[in-house]
């Protein structure tokens, strides 16, 4: 009687698993469908350890559970002693050995494993992007590109060439993820990280800050944007003034002062006059500034000058209305 | 006459009813009042828990704002640590350690008060912090700099600053607490009992106490320095200015692993304990127990760069710390196949206590098993900081640490306080823990698999996402229900004073503490019996069986 309700729940839990299972084929069983090399041989590797440690899950919880059945108390008194067994040596030489053994197998398929996801293949020509995370948002430098191409949350890259990326962080620890293209790496202030990816085929591969960076971390993601080598050229030739001032507006300031400079989790900016002087926008942008209202951090720590002007000018034309809202000085 | 006795022997007011607690260097009462207050944040800690995943039922910002979820989340991880799951364990090891070796009480009972009301002081401090200038700290429990600098748009005000000072008070506490187990450990154990006859409890202890003397001076270290760069200026960890913030990240995880050890090693010691009483059989190894708690903690000092796979130190070290993160996972292992070999043959009574060892073993093996993906580094590269990082530490630290404490209070309860708790209730107890736990922390691997980060008060997708979200959140809420039928059950047994009284041996225990009355009175024993094995109750009501009648 006593066993009916515990026996029920397991079942009902298993039942759910199953279920689980079937209905959402790799509903996070896995990691994210990789599209890179790096991302595939981790997922290698992954399913080696998985193989090795279901086994031993099933065999613990399934020896625990035929133990509890086997010798429970079945009425008897708490006075009637088991066997009284010290030990064995030779059984514990048997489980630590095994384990010392599937542990060895691991580490050998990771370090197998190891060169494919830690470097690129060396025949291939990359390309170089900077990636450099802010609060709160990615920043791409497209090195190679002639005219130093620039981008925010999304980052343009050719299918089927292996990119490079340095990453750094001017503020605060970041770390870049973007779940198909590979693993994380950490965007540290004073330090430059290495990573690389190859995109499979076309598309856009979401990913986030992995690393808590403030109070918009949530909020910190990223895009890859892989096309053709035709688009990917054509994105970075267009580069100018006029593309980067509408993405940094969109990525960087209407996080905290609202798409149309209305106000949220920072204040009203819309009818702001800053909104119009290169010169005063510049030092806000580049120092962070401290308000009544709590503190902006410097987000343009790392423009141009021409980026920061290019900003100026979509805010005139899109932003900045002098009769928008009352007066509100941040 | 009578009333002139009263008068030679007053009574002072050191014998009152409350302030016979505050002047206390009783050992047990000083294990009680530790107990007491980590379950006090315990409650405290699962409100901010719950307050977390109310937040994350669904996406948006409907519930927490995300300034406060960053507090909350800070709040909740240091509480959980700092101030529930150490201090818990040093509150049973002050009320069991003397009892079971067999001792008067610690060897330093006013050194033990001082650690107990450090602790209360820097658990104060720490949720003081809500009321900050600036409010409480947000940087999370390891407080990577630059993020908590005191820069304007990091972690201005003072709740930085209110936690620094709380790890402080807190790290003193524990470090008088490890010195005082290791001179009482060493010098005062009953006559007969050697270290091969020991109880494995007080082996946790001994090697619990050793770990938190080597780890804990790192963190004072890192905590000084970065309050030094928010007060006076310096710049240990701020880049510009030469600082290095991989400084940090070493100095916290060369305390933060050894920590999770801490925070487990005790409650291995307890398993240890309950699993052959309730087997009625002896442990399976003892040896091999105590020895691989020894090893698990000399290579708990080995492992602390595993936390940094995603800093970039290269492949040599992350190897390194890859092939010693593995190594651990064969002692643990060795412990785990010995106790269920302890059930083998058992006669198994499924007592409350029992039934949270049990489910202990259960869930902790999870989170070993998970542990193993995080150690082979490529892969931890994909896992590290998702929620996949927060499922495996909750089946450490909660199905591990908390299932193991709470087997420990059901399993001490009537030592401590001369009651049984209710085994019905306990038993619904367990059950709700056990399917509550697994609801909310089994769906975060998937979370953590599909790309969830940790840290963050929203998502930004449907479907699966939103499904594993809310399961877990329903999950938390049957947890809460658990915690309330355990109050209850207190509640029941003392105020309603319906727990049924318990003699001095109710579970037919193997170890000291079961010779004494329950609970024991101040002195703790009148004599202590001559120790021959490593269950010397065992071998008393053995020899009082074969005494003819």
């Amino acid at each position: 009687m006593r066993w009916k309700l515990p026996s029920f729940v397991l079942a009902v839990l298993l039942a759910l698993a199953t279920a689980g299972v079937a209905t959402a084929a790799n509903g996070g069983f896995t990691p994210v469908q990789p599209e890179s090399p790096n991302a595939s041989h981790t997922q290698t590797a992954y399913y080696v350890i998985l193989g090795f440690t279901s086994a031993i899950f099933v065999i613990v919880e399934g020896l625990l559970v035929a133990f509890i059945v086997k010798y429970r108390r079945r009425g008897r008194s708490r006075e009637v002693e088991g066997a009284q067994v010290h030990g064995h040596t030779r059984l514990e030489l048997i489980w630590t050995v095994i384990p010392v053994v599937i542990l060895c197998v691991i580490g050998v398929v990771v370090f197998l494993e190891l060169p494919n996801i830690d470097s690129a293949p060396a025949s291939t020509d990359p390309i170089h992007i900077t990636v450099e995370g802010h609060q709160f948002y990615w920043q791409f430098d497209y090195v190679d590109s002639p005219n130093h191409a620039r981008s925010i949350g999304t980052m343009h890259v050719p299918v089927g060439q292996v990119v490079d990326l340095k990453v750094v962080s001017p503020d605060v620890i970041h770390s870049w993820w973007v779940p198909a293209l590979g693993g994380k790496i950490q965007a540290i202030p004073g330090r430059v990280n290495h990573f690389w990816f190859r995109a499979n085929k076309a598309g856009s591969y979401e990913g986030q800050c992995a690393e808590l960076c403030g109070v918009f971390h949530a909020s910190m993601r990223a895009v890859v944007q892989a096309e053709s080598q035709q688009s990917y050229q054509h994105f970075v030739s267009k580069y100018g003034p006029e593309t980067i001032g509408k993405q940094e507006w969109n990525g960087v300031c209407a996080s905290c002062h609202g798409n149309l400079g209305q106000g949220g989790y920072g204040p009203s900016i819309a009818s702001n006059t800053l909104l119009k002087q290169v010169a005063g926008l510049d030092v806000i942008l580049r120092n962070g500034f401290t308000g009544s209202l709590g503190a902006m951090p410097p987000v343009g720590k790392t423009w141009t000058h021409g980026q920061i002007a290019s900003l100026v000018a979509y805010m005139r034309k899109h932003i900045y209305s002098a009769s928008a809202g009352a007066t509100s000085g941040g | 006459m009578a009333a002139r006795s009263e008068a030679v022997y007053p009574v002072g007011w050191k014998s009152g009813r409350v302030a016979s607690w505050l002047v206390t260097v009783d050992h047990k009462r000083i294990g009680i009042l530790y107990i007491g207050t980590s379950l006090m944040w315990f409650v405290a800690g699962g409100i901010l828990a719950i307050l977390m995943r109310s937040q994350l039922a669904t996406p948006g910002e409907k519930f927490l704002t995300k300034n406060s979820y960053n507090e909350v989340m800070t709040m909740h991880g240091t509480t959980m640590i700092f101030l529930v799951v150490i201090p818990i364990l040093a509150g049973f090891a002050n009320f069991l350690v003397p009892l079971m070796i067999g001792a008067r009480d610690m060897a330093f009972p006013r050194l033990n008060a001082l650690s107990y009301w450090l602790f209360l002081l820097g658990g104060i401090v720490l949720w003081l912090s809500w009321f900050a200038k600036g409010g409480a700290p947000h940087a999370g429990w390891w407080s990577y700099p630059t993020l908590s600098e005191n820069f304007p748009y990091t972690s201005p005000g003072h709740g930085q600053d209110y936690w620094i000072l709380s790890i402080h008070i807190l790290t003193l506490s524990s470090l008088l607490g490890a010195i005082n187990f290791i001179v009482t450990i060493h010098n005062m154990r009953a006559p007969g009992m050697t270290w091969m006859r020991m109880p494995l409890f007080v082996w946790a202890i001994e090697t619990y106490a050793i770990v938190l003397l080597v780890a804990l001076p790192a963190l004072s270290a890192a905590v000084t320095l970065l309050l030094l760069d928010r007060t006076v200026g310096t710049h240990f960890f701020i880049p510009s200015h030469g600082g290095s913030i991989v400084l940090y990240q070493h100095m916290f995880w060369f305390f933060g692993h050894p920590e999770v050890y801490v925070m487990v090693l005790p409650v291995f010691g307890m398993i240890s304990e309950i699993l052959p009483v309730f087997s009625r059989k002896p442990i399976f190894g003892y040896k091999a127990v105590a020895f691989s708690t020894l090893g698990i903690a000399f290579f708990s000092m080995l492992v602390w760069a595993h936390h940094m796979f995603t800093t970039g130190l290269g492949t040599g070290l992350d190897s390194f710390f890859m092939i010693s993160s593995m190594i651990i996972a064969v002692p643990t292992g060795i412990k785990i196949f010995n106790w269920i070999a302890t059930t083998w043959r058992g006669n198994l009574i499924l007592d409350t206590p029992m039934l949270f060892a049990l489910g202990f073993i259960a869930l902790f093996t999870m989170g070993g098993l998970s542990g193993i993906f995080l150690a082979a580094f490529p892969v931890d590269w994909q896992l590290n900081d998702s929620y996949y990082v927060v499922a495996h530490f909750h089946y450490v630290l909660f199905g591990g640490s908390a299932f193991g404490f709470f087997g420990g209070l059901y399993y001490w309860w009537p030592k401590m306080f001369g009651r049984m708790l209710d085994e019905r209730l306990g038993k619904w107890h367990f059950w709700l823990l056990f399917v509550g736990f697994n609801m909310t922390f089994l769906p975060q691997h998937m979370l953590g698999l599909l790309g969830m980060v940790r840290r963050v008060y929203t998502y930004h997708h449907g479907g699966l996402w939103e499904a594993y979200n809310l399961i877990s959140t329903i999950g938390s809420g049957v947890m809460a229900l658990a915690t309330l039928v355990f109050l209850v059950n207190i509640w029941r047994a003392h105020v309603l004073r319906k727990g049924v009284r318990a003699g001095n041996d109710p579970w037919l225990g193997d170890t000291l503490e079961w010779y004494t009355t329950s609970p024991p009175p101040a002195h703790n024993f009148d004599s202590v019996p001559y120790v021959t094995s490593a269950r010397p109750l065992r071998d008393l009501r053995r020899r009082l069986a074969e005494q003819p009648q």
